[in-house]
């Protein structure tokens, strides 16, 4: 078991560090020039030359990257080129709503998600079933922005409860005042990321039902929800966690239209304030951050699935 | 909705339409100009038009209140907000330096200078010594007394070859800046400059205290102090208690960036924030129907134009030119596209929003018979005239659609030619035979056709080259005579509107949205919530 997770822990750096590369020089393929940016149209030649040394632009793109990864690893991702400040100051301010958002919403859409996808699998071809089949397909359809727009219809403007936008600041509050405070943007991303969820627990689960130890099981008059809950649950734990780690992921890294449409800022909204800036060392820094985080969560996921799954550390 | 006050006397001879229509006017942010010609309209004289004009504000502005709260939802905001006066690059920016700073001057919804930190301005004859008589007794948010130090420190920061400012351009042609004494400063100009103190008023040139060197925080006169300032996210202003003038009524001013313009108008008509910059024109009229939220306009000099270049084959006709004039439909797109909210351009560029707009220039309206005619003259008949353009902003597009359809109707082919808009500043904008552009408004007619018109000038779109023009303006530059400033202004705009061949067909407003109780609302013409110079006089009716 400890050398399977090493194992996975050196393919995981492997991948970081070959995304590293694809990012940095993703970046250097960029049209304009860091130097031309950090100092404005208006900038001499000479003022152009000296920011470029200062800045280690007039050095090889290798030595360049070595000296980036260096100081990545050092925890300094350099400086804002718009805005001439440390990118960990940026970050650190957007850092923060993202967290709250994302962990708060794991918190309610997991475990229900789970348990409804579950309960599916169980009664399946029941009118239950069929009803939360329906509703999480046609969720999965739906476009966050459409979701989002009918939110604010229904709760702000016709039951005319809690706020269009996120507005003020989340210091100081509680547990329950946050929930109120980011309660459109999690109810938002509750619904996408939980009709996903319910789709796959339900269809693992299923998937297990199917083989043939199940059925053995079955003949030999085991109740349903002993075979559900002992017998198969264990063995769809393993594709279960991977779509939960890709969609925290997902809640850290990808979700633009929410952050946007909700006016707060996130990193998601950062990358591309930073594209549009042509802020590369931003995008660098975020670009590895994301990377990580897909990385890190993936790993977790294997683990688990190892820790459930004796099969899978026994390869044959 | 603001109670109008019917029977005041002040104007009570004007009958109850008339009453309607001056409050609407005012309401919606009509200038000065406007009311004048209104009054004027209706029979009163110019000097008694100004008085009544007063007066009406006056009664309409009530008396400020202090206390309470405002939170203002800007557009564009992001990594690069800056408190450095000297690198301001947004409406945003110009807002919170409003907030936080005081500058020498400051600009008055005609685009004129009244005193702020420098309680004298006085120039010389012919513009170029300026000197600014500082304010006794005005203090920084850190308890220090603003001095003529402080003043040449931020001065100097929009000096010399190594200045990082985005506006060095506006004073490039001060020499120096001389302190006098430690309330007087003097400017000493290369050449004349008779607006400089208008320049001066403008965004860039806040206060600054002498050596401040670290923007993470703004220590400035203006009448709120850094509460909170994360880039990109948020600005808190809490009143400065030792505000030296008039302003600063709010307990606290917020000032909150929401990007898309459909979360904005969400969080407006939620009631989650008090005004919003950029109302989108297809939700003008949800916001005029609505109770308690009111369309805060303002008509300026930023437009939309046809560039026909006179140094390429295709596009040198000027009988081309006049037909294009003669043949665009402005009222339509004032009307469909601004859904009001602009005013008809003249195919020049100084608008009536400008201190020094030309009135007397005849209005070029659509005219299928002259256009025709010019169009025969052309003796393009059997050529396909192309456009290009962009999606830049409201019009853009629209303009081009409008003139094909007339064009159709003479027998002129014009292949509309749509592009994207990413990289079309860089690509087609001042490369392509005919194209299209968007302007912003400048704080002087000199500023905007020195930077547009000038033979020299980077950005002369239209490549035309005018001697007699470019002499009047540089010449104009050092005239402090107002009857004789106006005579040349008024001949170059007169010169553009016949001989550029350039089509602005519209002004577009700056417009915005504010809750009712926004009270203290500025009307500068120079950019949104009322040329960023709202932020003193902002004050909430309950």
């Amino acid at each position: 078991m400890t050398s399977l997770i090493l194992k996975r822990i050196g393919i995981g750096m492997i991948t970081a560090l070959a995304v590293s590369i694809i990012i940095f020089f993703g970046t250097k393929i960029l049209p304009g020039d860091a130097a031309q940016i950090r100092l404005g149209q208006e900038a001499t030649e000479a003022n152009m030359a000296a920011m470029r040394e200062r800045m280690g632009l007039d050095k090889s793109y290798v030595m360049q990257y070595v000296t980036w990864l260096g100081n990545f690893l050092s925890g300094n991702l350099g400086i804002s080129l718009a805005s001439d400040v440390p990118i960990t100051d940026l970050i650190a301010d957007r850092y923060q709503n993202t967290v709250y958002v994302s962990v708060l919403t794991s918190i309610v859409a997991v475990p229900v998600s789970l348990a409804l996808g579950i309960l599916a699998a169980m009664f399946p071809g029941s009118y239950y079933d069929r009803i939360l089949t329906l509703v999480s397909v046609t969720l999965v359809a739906a476009p966050e922005f459409f979701t989002a727009t009918l939110l604010v219809l229904l709760f702000v403007f016709a039951l005319d409860l809690g706020n269009a936008v996120v507005v003020g600041s989340p210091d100081g509050k509680g547990l329950f005042s946050m929930y109120a405070h980011f309660a459109l943007p999690i109810a938002t991303l509750s619904f996408v990321i939980a009709s996903q969820l319910i789709r796959m627990s339900r269809a693992a689960v299923l998937n297990v039902m199917s083989s043939p130890y199940i059925e053995m099981a079955i003949l030999k008059g085991v109740p349903r929800r002993r075979i559900i809950l002992r017998h198969a649950l264990l063995n769809a734990i393993g594709p279960i966690v991977n779509v939960v780690a890709l969609n925290l992921a997902y809640l850290v890294t990808g979700v633009v239209v929410v952050e946007v449409y909700f006016g707060y800022p996130g990193l998601a909204t950062l990358i591309v304030q930073g594209v549009q800036t042509r802020d590369f060392v931003l995008v660098q820094g975020l670009g590895m951050i994301f990377c990580l985080t897909y990385v890190i969560l993936m790993l977790a996921a294997d683990v688990a699935s190892f820790a459930s799954n004796p099969r899978l550390r026994h390869p044959k | 909705m603001t109670e109008f006050r019917k029977n005041d006397p002040r104007y009570g001879h004007l009958n109850h339409a008339d009453d309607e229509q001056l409050y609407n006017m005012i309401k919606r942010g009509a200038t000065r100009r406007q009311v004048m010609q209104w009054f004027m309209a209706a029979g009163a004289t110019a000097a008694s038009s100004s008085l009544l004009f007063g007066s009406a504000t006056k009664a309409f502005a009530d008396t400020p209140k202090r206390g309470g709260r405002l939170v203002m939802a800007a557009d564009q905001h992001g990594p690069n907000d800056t408190l450095d006066p000297a690198l301001f690059a947004s409406g945003a920016d110009y807002f919170r330096g409003r907030m936080y700073y005081g500058s020498l001057t400051r600009l008055t919804d005609s685009l004129g200078y009244e005193p702020e930190l420098a309680e004298e301005v006085i120039s010389n004859p012919d513009a170029t010594v300026w000197t600014f008589k500082i304010r006794k007794g005005v203090e920084f948010h850190d308890g220090k007394t603003l001095t003529a130090d402080d003043v040449i420190y931020s001065m100097n920061r929009h000096m010399g070859a190594d200045s990082v400012s985005k506006a060095a351009s506006l004073v490039a042609m001060v020499d120096r800046w001389e302190k006098v004494s430690d309330y007087e400063v003097r400017a000493v100009l290369s050449s004349p400059n008779a607006d400089l103190a208008i320049a001066l008023g403008t965004f860039h040139f806040k206060i600054v205290q002498e050596g401040t060197t670290d923007f993470s925080t703004a220590i400035g006169t203006g009448p709120y102090r850094v509460k909170e300032f994360k880039p990109g996210v948020r600005a808190v202003g809490a009143r400065f208690e030792n505000y030296w003038g008039e302003g600063g009524y709010l307990d606290e001013l917020e000032h909150y960036g929401i990007g898309d313009s459909v979360a904005r108008l969400n969080a407006f008509m939620a009631g989650d924030v008090d005004a919003m910059v950029n109302l989108p024109p297809k939700a003008i009229e949800q916001v005029e129907a609505a109770e308690g939220r009111d369309v805060w306009s303002i008509e300026s000099g930023a437009y939309i134009n046809i560039a026909p270049r006179l140094d390429m084959a295709q596009s040198s006709n000027k009988h081309l030119h006049k037909a294009l004039q003669h043949l665009m439909d402005r009222q339509r797109l004032v009307k469909g596209v601004y859904k009001g909210q602009a005013s008809l351009g003249n195919d020049q560029p100084i608008s009536s929003a400008y201190f020094d707009h030309n009135p007397d220039i005849p209005q070029r309206m659509l005219d299928p018979e002259k256009a025709k005619y010019h169009f025969e003259k052309s003796g393009l008949r059997s050529t396909t005239i192309p456009i290009v353009t962009a999606d830049l902003s409201p019009g853009t597009v629209e303009q081009c659609l409008y003139l094909q359809r007339e064009g159709a109707k003479i027998g002129m082919n014009i292949d509309v030619k749509k592009v994207t808009t990413d990289g079309y500043w860089g690509a087609v904008w001042l490369k392509e035979p005919i194209a299209v552009a968007v302007v912003n408004m400048r704080p002087t007619a000199n500023i905007l056709m020195s930077l547009l018109f000038k033979s020299d000038a980077k950005w002369n779109e239209t490549r035309w080259h005018n001697e007699q023009f470019d002499q009047t303006l540089v010449e104009v530059r050092g005239v402090t005579d107002a009857a004789k400033r106006k005579q040349m202004y008024g001949d170059l705009q007169t010169m553009i509107h016949e001989e550029n061949g350039m089509v602005i067909p519209v002004h577009r407003n700056y417009v915005d949205a504010a809750a009712s109780h926004v009270k203290g609302r500025t009307h500068v013409p120079l950019n949104n919530f009322g040329g960023s110079e709202s932020p003193v006089s902002l004050w909430r009716d309950s």
